[in-house]
């Protein structure tokens, strides 16, 4: 005979939210930017192949923390989404904003029915142009997507680092100092990341279709000065 | 489409025409109702890097387009050209640029040059096998392990075959190729190859009537494009023009006789 207990919509709710933080703390963060003319993703990430930023589509790039494979997971899932429904309509018809309904819904779906939540947070960075503007979408792991005028952060420390880069980068900016706040805000007072620790991915017009563009070593160092 | 997730098991990979297949984008078997084929289109190598001509006529029964591109980049490396139903080669060439750009962007990296020329045997085969209209593309490219350019021709089954000096493409093929066959050398240069390249097509649309040649009263030209190590470029239509008068006005001179040589 099986045991069932009663446990409420709230404590379920509850440990399964501590669950999903807990896990996405023990990764490092993202800051994701709008700077005067384009976006910029900045992740303190030591590995040099495992990214956290990807290109999505031509306007379109995602960045995710907390457990790897999870994240991933979504990340393929959204550019098979892109390429898939660009393919079906017209390359003008991917937005943004369904792609990050999507994900909502999904992780959403995962922290009510599933197993257990998934481990991660999303954001789905579009840079703006004659159909749409430029949007940063945060989706959180049980499903909450907000719209962030200026800048998100991502991750388990993001309330601080948030304060830090507010504080620092109140307006929008040229991209060599959004990404010296962005930096100096994930690394706080007492620590400097070594620029070989740092993933950056920059949405950028720049003539071509395709915006997005990460930024080798070099060119980080160049623009931190 | 909803979220295209799926298990670890049955992931199509990075490969776009496989997750395609699965959500029912992609069709075959389907017979179009416009049959519009006949082309020249000839990729070259040279001393650093490929050259491609191609004409820009499409033919059924009467000329039906002077100025359809068969030449397209699938990526910034790689230089495809299409002959057959155009309904299907216009459809293979945005399959093709769509799984080499849907690879890199899933992969964080791009595909060996091999790889795309592999990529496109199961789809021609495929395509080929299922429907009755016909569609062979030329695929050309910068090979960046290689550092040299390199040419890949395909039979109707689906054949990949590197080419380690020219090949042709399209009914005009006879033509060209009696050209470049004479006119070949392993150590061409840009310039030579462009000529030579322009000479073949020149005597492609001079003899077969569903190959278009330089229209001086149009001003439309054939398409050629050059690519290597900096990547894949197309000539303007000046450029292009200066090349065709060249042969044209030496072709005025002998009233039309090619004259025992290439000229």
């Amino acid at each position: 005979m099986s045991n069932y207990f009663y446990v409420s919509p709230e404590q379920l709710t509850k440990d399964r939210a501590e669950f999903a933080q807990k896990g996405i703390a023990r990764g490092r963060s993202i800051v994701g930017a709008i700077f005067d003319k384009g976006v910029v993703l900045v992740a303190e990430n030591p590995s040099a192949s495992l990214n956290k930023i990807s290109e999505v589509y031509d306007r379109i790039a995602f960045a995710g923390v907390g457990k790897y494979n999870e994240f991933d997971r979504l990340r393929e899932a959204g550019i098979r989404w892109a390429d898939g429904t660009g393919y079906t309509y017209s390359r003008d018809d991917v937005d943004a904003r369904a792609l990050a309904n999507y994900y909502a819904q999904y992780l959403g779906d995962m922290f009510t029915e599933g197993q257990k939540p998934l481990e991660v947070e999303i954001l789905i960075a579009q840079l703006g142009g004659k159909l749409r503007p430029t949007k940063l979408y945060r989706i959180a792991y049980e499903g909450t997507i907000s719209d962030e005028p200026h800048f998100v952060v991502l991750g388990g420390d993001a309330e601080t680092i948030k304060e830090r880069f507010a504080a620092s980068a109140p307006e929008l900016e040229s991209l060599a100092a959004t990404l010296r706040h962005a930096v100096a805000a994930l690394a706080g007072p007492e620590r400097t990341i070594p620029v070989s620790e740092l993933e950056v991915g920059v949405l950028e017009d720049r003539g071509a279709r395709r915006t997005f563009r990460r930024l080798r070593d070099d060119e980080v160092s160049g623009l931190l000065g | 489409m909803g979220l295209p997730l799926f298990r670890a098991h049955d992931d199509p990979g990075p490969s776009f025409v496989a997750f395609a297949e699965r959500q029912g984008l992609v069709r075959t078997g389907e017979a179009a109702d416009v049959d519009v084929h006949a082309t020249t289109v000839v990729a070259l190598r040279y001393a650093s890097g490929v050259v491609m001509v191609g004409d820009r006529q499409a033919t059924g029964n009467y000329i039906a387009s002077r100025d359809v591109r068969k030449i397209e980049a699938a990526d910034h490396f790689t230089g495809l050209a299409i002959s057959g139903s155009a309904a299907r080669g216009i459809e293979l060439l945005r399959l093709t640029q769509l799984s080499f750009e849907h690879y890199e962007k899933m992969t964080d990296s791009s595909l060996s040059l091999e790889g795309k020329a592999n990529y496109l045997s199961p789809i021609i085969q495929r395509n080929n096998l299922s429907s009755p209209l016909l569609v062979l593309p030329l695929l050309a490219g910068w090979d960046h392990n290689a550092e040299q350019g390199r040419v890949f021709e395909y039979d109707g089954a689906g054949g990949c075959y590197e080419r380690s000096d020219f090949a042709t493409i399209g009914s005009g093929s006879p033509f060209a190729d009696g050209a470049l066959r004479l006119g070949y050398r392993a150590d061409l240069d840009l310039e030579s190859a462009l000529e030579l390249g322009a000479l073949a097509l020149y005597e492609a649309g001079d003899n077969d009537p569903a190959t278009g040649g330089p229209d001086f009263v149009r001003r439309i030209f054939p398409m050629m494009v050059v690519i290597d190590a900096g990547g894949f470029r197309e000539l303007s239509s000046d450029e292009v023009e200066r090349r065709f008068q060249v042969i044209s006005e030496r072709r005025a001179e002998s009233r039309g006789v090619a004259g025992g040589s290439l000229r």
